[in-house]
């Protein structure tokens, strides 16, 4: 595993952060995770860059939650697939709702894949492992852009 | 544009091809029966003026000819003959002429005729008319019905007087053929009440007569039938009749106000005395009427059934019915009563006269030799109907206008309303479904902390807690994880019901076997024996259909978990329409509990020993209600549960399942609320 490798967690419920963040470890995933607690926090951290103009790295993954305050999953999604640097990123939608018109929208704007939130923990914390053994190991990583 | 003249007389054919052709109707002429059917072979005449009197025979067999070959039924025929018998122009209208001449003939009468008979033709080409017919025998509606359509006239049936007046009432049709007999109010009586109707009055109606009736035509009369026709008649004969009542109702409403009194008016003249009805043709007649004569009062009303005139000369004293009784007649007829009628007496009697007004005549002369008077008479009557005619038609144009005017504003709200609702339900609808879209997302999130932090308590904290406090975390967790199968299963159901619903053809047998097979994928270690019987074929919604067998499939894999040699088999009954049926061998359930079955939340078993939310069953009855069908059960505690289902609103099932009581007493659940 590429231990070097950042995870964004965009998410606004703390509870489901901190349950995110205890699958992972329970999973022995220990790469670095940043959390962004709405959609604005997470451009900011993706394409905004600091007062000297640097900008910070690029995660390997992002795991993106639909419902956020100030800017929600799908427009994140699309600035993430409009702007230059970031259009290429895996991105996976994490989220409760499987409706249709959210499935539809999520693959529409370009996401990678979409995962339900089970209730169940013992089946969430399956399914954020097998996320991170999918994206972090098997997966091989697009090529970085240089913008 | 062509005509055909068939006429034994040299003169008159080579007068009226002359006349014609000047009047830019290119005519063509023949002597003989067997010559007229030759051309008639060979090309289409729009009109053919025909003779009765034939030297190879009667002019009306070869009207009855060309009312039955179909590609000759729009060619308009005029009669055109001595008028020896009144029996003629009254055979010879009933077998389907347009109109019927007397010889001596008038050419410019026959010309505006012959001219406004083409124009007629070529105005009322059927298509979208439509012909509404009330007849009680199924055989000859039926007949007459594809003999209409045939002739593309839209059709309407209907086999009482009741019904066929509702209907004309609410269809409006362009006209209506009734049969004279019927088993509630007769066929008289339903015209008289359309000519009662003042939305309906103008429809042109056929009165059907029985061929026995021998006052047909005074019946016809009296009820105020445009035309009547007997019913052993060829159904040309039918055809003809209709499409010229059809096309003089046509005629009428543009015509009346154009047609002058300088146009061709036809005088019906009724006198006992031969000599007297001779003057008065030949003074008439000058004057360029178009003079009819008959004999009696009775060869009058029957002539009148049959054709309408502008004005009738009526002796007062005539054997027979009398003057005084036709003239009742007449003016209490609904479709003549306003023609005028001038009673002549030959004698001066102060109480004939008062007695002829007092029958319903609108003017009387004495009978003599100075026919001045007369004239002038005549030509006031004529000139009052007509001012009267307009007045009604000003009347009538007013009346349908307002008619049409309440129409369109009830319409108009109609429709106005109908977009309220709809676009209220569409509110409805959208608020429905953010609330669905709510509960999906923001019921469950908590319910995920209160799980997940639960097993952390467990998983963290467990060596501070005994074994009591493992338990209740252990309840709660289950709890959570309850509920959010509920959420679950609720958001199915509502999905059912506002979902798409698309009729398609469904290989049921293979969404069966899908589903078992992903079943027997999350189940591995279960041995079930799973037959789908092949070819299950059906038209419904694949969406919907699944949901249904992932529901009922599901329950059978629940059910026969206790089962050492699970059995889940899925086919169909051999009967029409098609039942089809899930059947387990497994738990079963107590029938007294049946109707219980689809209600929602409603469970038949302790949770402790089957899982399950009590939705499962509710929804599949949604999904087999929107295909229009039903679903029942039959089962028996530990020996299994059959679920039956149609997918066609097809009532006859009900019949379909006699001989099995079971079947019959549960049949009605998939109706019950």
């Amino acid at each position: 595993m590429n231990r070097e490798a950042t995870i964004l967690l965009v998410e606004d419920n703390p509870k489901d952060e901190a349950l995110t963040l205890r699958a992972l470890k329970k999973a022995n995933i220990s790469n670095n995770v940043v959390v962004a607690r709405d959609g604005v926090e997470a451009i900011d951290y993706l394409i905004g860059s600091g007062p000297d103009g640097s900008r910070k790295p690029l995660p390997q993954l992002i795991l993106l939650d639909l419902k956020l305050p100030k800017l929600d999953g799908h427009e994140v999604l699309k600035r993430i697939r409009d702007d230059e640097r970031t259009r290429l990123l895996p991105v996976v939608i994490l989220t409760t709702s499987v409706e249709e018109i959210d499935r539809f929208e999520g693959y529409r704007l370009g996401a990678n894949s979409y995962v339900r939130k089970p209730v169940d923990f013992t089946e969430f914390a399956r399914a954020v492992v097998q996320l991170g053994l999918y994206w972090l190991v098997l997966n091989e990583q697009p090529p970085v852009i240089r913008a | 544009m062509k005509v055909l003249i068939v006429d034994d007389s040299l003169t008159i054919r080579m007068d009226l091809t002359e006349i014609l052709d000047a009047a830019a109707l290119p005519a063509v002429a023949c002597a003989t029966l067997a010559e007229a059917r030759r051309k008639l072979a060979e090309e289409h005449f729009e009109l053919v003026i025909l003779d009765i009197l034939l030297p190879d025979g009667d002019g009306i067999e070869l009207l009855k000819d060309i009312r039955s070959i179909a590609s000759a039924r729009d060619t308009a025929v005029m009669l055109l003959s001595t008028e020896a018998e009144i029996r003629d122009r009254v055979r010879g209208l009933t077998t389907g002429a347009d109109d019927y001449v007397g010889k001596p003939y008038d050419p410019n009468y026959v010309v505006a005729r012959a001219h406004e008979l083409v124009r007629r033709n070529a105005d009322s080409t059927p298509g979208e008319e439509t012909v509404l017919v009330i007849d009680d025998s199924v055989t000859f509606r039926e007949a007459l019905k594809d003999a209409l359509e045939q002739a593309s006239y839209r059709v309407i049936v209907s086999d009482t007087g009741e019904d066929g007046l509702r209907l004309a009432s609410d269809q409006r049709p362009s006209a209506v053929v009734v049969d004279g007999q019927l088993p509630g109010i007769d066929g008289a009586t339903v015209i008289r009440r359309i000519r009662l109707d003042a939305a309906l009055r103008g429809l042109p109606c056929l009165l059907l007569t029985a061929s026995e009736d021998r006052g047909a035509e005074v019946h016809a009369l009296d009820a105020g039938a445009d035309a009547f026709v007997r019913k052993d008649e060829e159904i040309g004969v039918i055809l003809a009749r209709l499409k010229a009542a059809l096309r003089s109702a046509g005629a009428q409403a543009q015509d009346r106000s154009t047609a002058s009194l300088l146009g061709p008016k036809k005088i019906l003249a009724v006198d006992d005395s031969e000599t007297h009805l001779q003057e008065l043709a030949e003074v008439l007649r000058a004057d360029g009427y178009e003079v009819v004569l008959a004999r009696s009062g009775e060869e009058a009303l029957q002539l009148l059934a049959v054709q309408p005139v502008d004005c009738v000369l009526l002796d007062l004293l005539m054997p027979g019915i009398g003057g005084r009784e036709t003239c009742r007649r007449i003016k209490n007829a609904p479709g003549i009563r306003d023609i005028p009628i001038v009673m002549l007496t030959a004698v001066e009697d102060r109480e004939a006269m008062i007695q002829g007004l007092g029958a319903g005549a609108d003017d009387y002369i004495a009978k003599s030799s100075d026919f001045d008077l007369l004239r002038a008479r005549v030509l006031a009557q004529l000139r009052r109907k007509q001012f009267e005619d307009e007045t009604r038609r000003i009347r009538e144009q007013l009346l349908r206008a307002e008619l049409e005017a309440v129409e369109a504003r009830a319409a108009r709200e109609i429709a106005e309303e109908r977009t309220k609702l709809v676009a209220e339900l569409q509110v409805k609808n959208e608020e429905l479904e953010s609330f669905s879209y709510s509960v999906a997302h923001d019921l469950r999130a908590p319910l995920r902390s209160i799980d997940g932090f639960g097993l952390a308590l467990l998983e963290d904290y467990a060596d501070k807690l005994d074994d009591d406090g493992r338990q209740f975390l252990t309840y709660v967790r289950e709890s959570a994880q309850q509920m959010s199968q509920l959420i679950d299963d609720m958001l199915a159901l509502s999905q059912v019901t506002r979902g798409e619903f698309e009729r398609a053809p469904v290989d049921l047998s293979s969404i069966a076997r899908l589903v078992g097979a992903q079943l027997q994928h999350a189940t591995p270690d279960r041995q079930i024996e799973f037959i789908v019987a092949d070819g299950l074929s059906a038209e419904g919604d694949t969406r919907l259909m699944t949901i249904a067998f992932e529901n009922l499939l599901g329950n059978a894999w629940k059910y026969t978990g206790a089962q050492e040699r699970a059995r889940i088999e899925v086919g169909t009954l051999d009967e029409e329409p098609r039942i089809f049926y899930v059947r387990d061998n497994g738990a079963g359930f107590d029938m007294a509990y049946a109707d219980k079955l689809f209600g929602m939340f409603q469970r038949l078993h302790a949770r402790s020993e089957f899982e399950g939310t009590g939705i499962g069953l509710a929804t599949v009855q949604r999904v087999i209600r929107r295909h229009g069908g039903r679903i029942w059960a039959d089962a028996k505690v530990g020996q299994g549960a059959t679920f039956y289902f149609t997918l066609d609103g097809d009532i006859r099932r009900d019949a379909s399942v006699k001989g099995r009581p079971e079947l019959v007493r549960q049949s009605t659940l998939g109706t019950a609320a």
